[in-house]
């Protein structure tokens, strides 16, 4: 069952679901609208899943707005911190941003139940977009889930700056 | 939890799901299938600022087919008047669709419960691709709620055929205020 605006604010308030910075107003009926956080990396131009430092240092997105180019991968991240131990979160664009044909996710829109932290978005465009610090982009969802609970154990909570992949070689070691 | 194909059809019967036109044979076991309204919208500009208003160009998609060419993205729509007071609608491409590289909407997939509209589709081709009208382009599923409903009252609301990102008007109610 996927939760309600009233209900997302309720469990927001009760505790059972983590967003910060909240503002109502970013509720949708059901949904909530998240932010673009500040910080923005490149990809190296030949990553593959087998390096261990993939992506250039993170830089800041200038309030005047960052070019991006077709055929790159960004990593960027939300503004919120957004998790919760209790409903599983799913993480999406816009209709609004995916209209322009900017992607905020590829493929992974699912997140894990578990400690909230500012999630790393990965866009890329199929035009040149241009992209500001702050401006809602994206949206989650919630999801009751069926069965045990069991959290989240991966790496990648522990970081809300942009970040790249944590398992060279798909985890497996070569 | 998701619908599966009977209780959309007895959803859609009782009026608590709309799908108009909604053809029987369109259904699948756990999702129904929506065809690709006729014609499709691209932008005026190459690069594209969400601050400012974008002019589109509209394009009839001719029964010979069209064909999309993988630097643009084009807005195409559901030939389907959908939405639901009752259910979340969640929409994807159909399987056939993404196996010769169409996204059908790019990464905004989630309906909100009350928005009625012929739903905008954001086409993007891999490579190539000919799209033709009416062919069965998607799926939209749904999806039951927990909580309170609110409908939709936002500004994508009614519409008919590609419509272009409202995004802009963000940025001038921030402006404003």
């Amino acid at each position: 069952m996927i939760l309600t605006k009233t209900e997302i604010h309720r469990e927001v308030e009760n505790g059972n679901i983590a967003i910060a910075p909240f503002f109502p107003e970013q509720l949708n009926p059901n949904s909530y609208n998240y932010r673009l956080g500040p910080k923005l990396k490149n990809l190296h131009p030949a990553a593959s899943l087998n390096e261990e430092l993939m992506e250039e240092p993170a830089t800041e997105i200038p309030a005047a707005g960052r070019l991006l180019e077709p055929g790159k991968v960004y990593l960027a991240q939300t503004l919120e911190r957004i998790g919760s131990k209790k409903y599983v979160t799913l993480l999406m664009g816009r209709s609004s941003i995916g209209r322009l044909g900017l992607f905020l996710q590829l493929s992974a829109d699912l997140g894990n139940l578990g400690e909230g932290h500012q999630w790393t978005l990965e866009l890329t465009c199929v035009q040149p977009i241009v992209i500001y610090p702050n401006m809602v982009i994206g949206q989650v969802t919630f999801w009751k889930p069926k069965g045990e609970i069991m959290y989240y154990a991966g790496p990648y909570t522990a970081y809300s700056e942009p970040t790249g992949n944590l398992r060279p070689y798909g985890g497996v070691s070569p | 939890m998701i619908l599966t194909g009977p209780e959309i059809f007895r959803e859609w019967t009782s009026g608590r799901i709309k799908i108009d036109p909604f053809v029987p044979s369109q259904i699948n076991p756990n999702s129904y299938n929506f065809r690709l309204g006729s014609r499709v919208a691209y932008y005026k500009n190459r690069i594209l600022d969400p601050k400012v208003r974008q002019e589109i160009l509209y394009v009839d998609i001719p029964a010979e087919g069209l064909i999309l060419e993988p630097h643009s993205i084009y807005l195409g729509y559901t030939e389907e008047t959908m939405g639901s007071d009752s259910y979340v609608p969640i929409i994807r491409g159909r399987s056939s669709t993404a196996r010769i590289g169409l996204f059908v909407h790019i990464t905004a997939d989630l309906i909100d419960i009350g928005s009625y509209n012929q739903w905008t589709l954001q086409l993007h081709a891999i490579q190539p691709v000919r799209v033709y009208p009416g062919m069965l382009i998607g799926q939209v599923t749904f999806w039951c709620v927990q909580g309170e409903v609110t409908l939709y009252q936002g500004k994508y609301q009614g519409s008919k055929g590609p419509m272009a990102s409202e995004i802009y008007r963000d940025f001038s109610e921030e402006s404003a205020t």
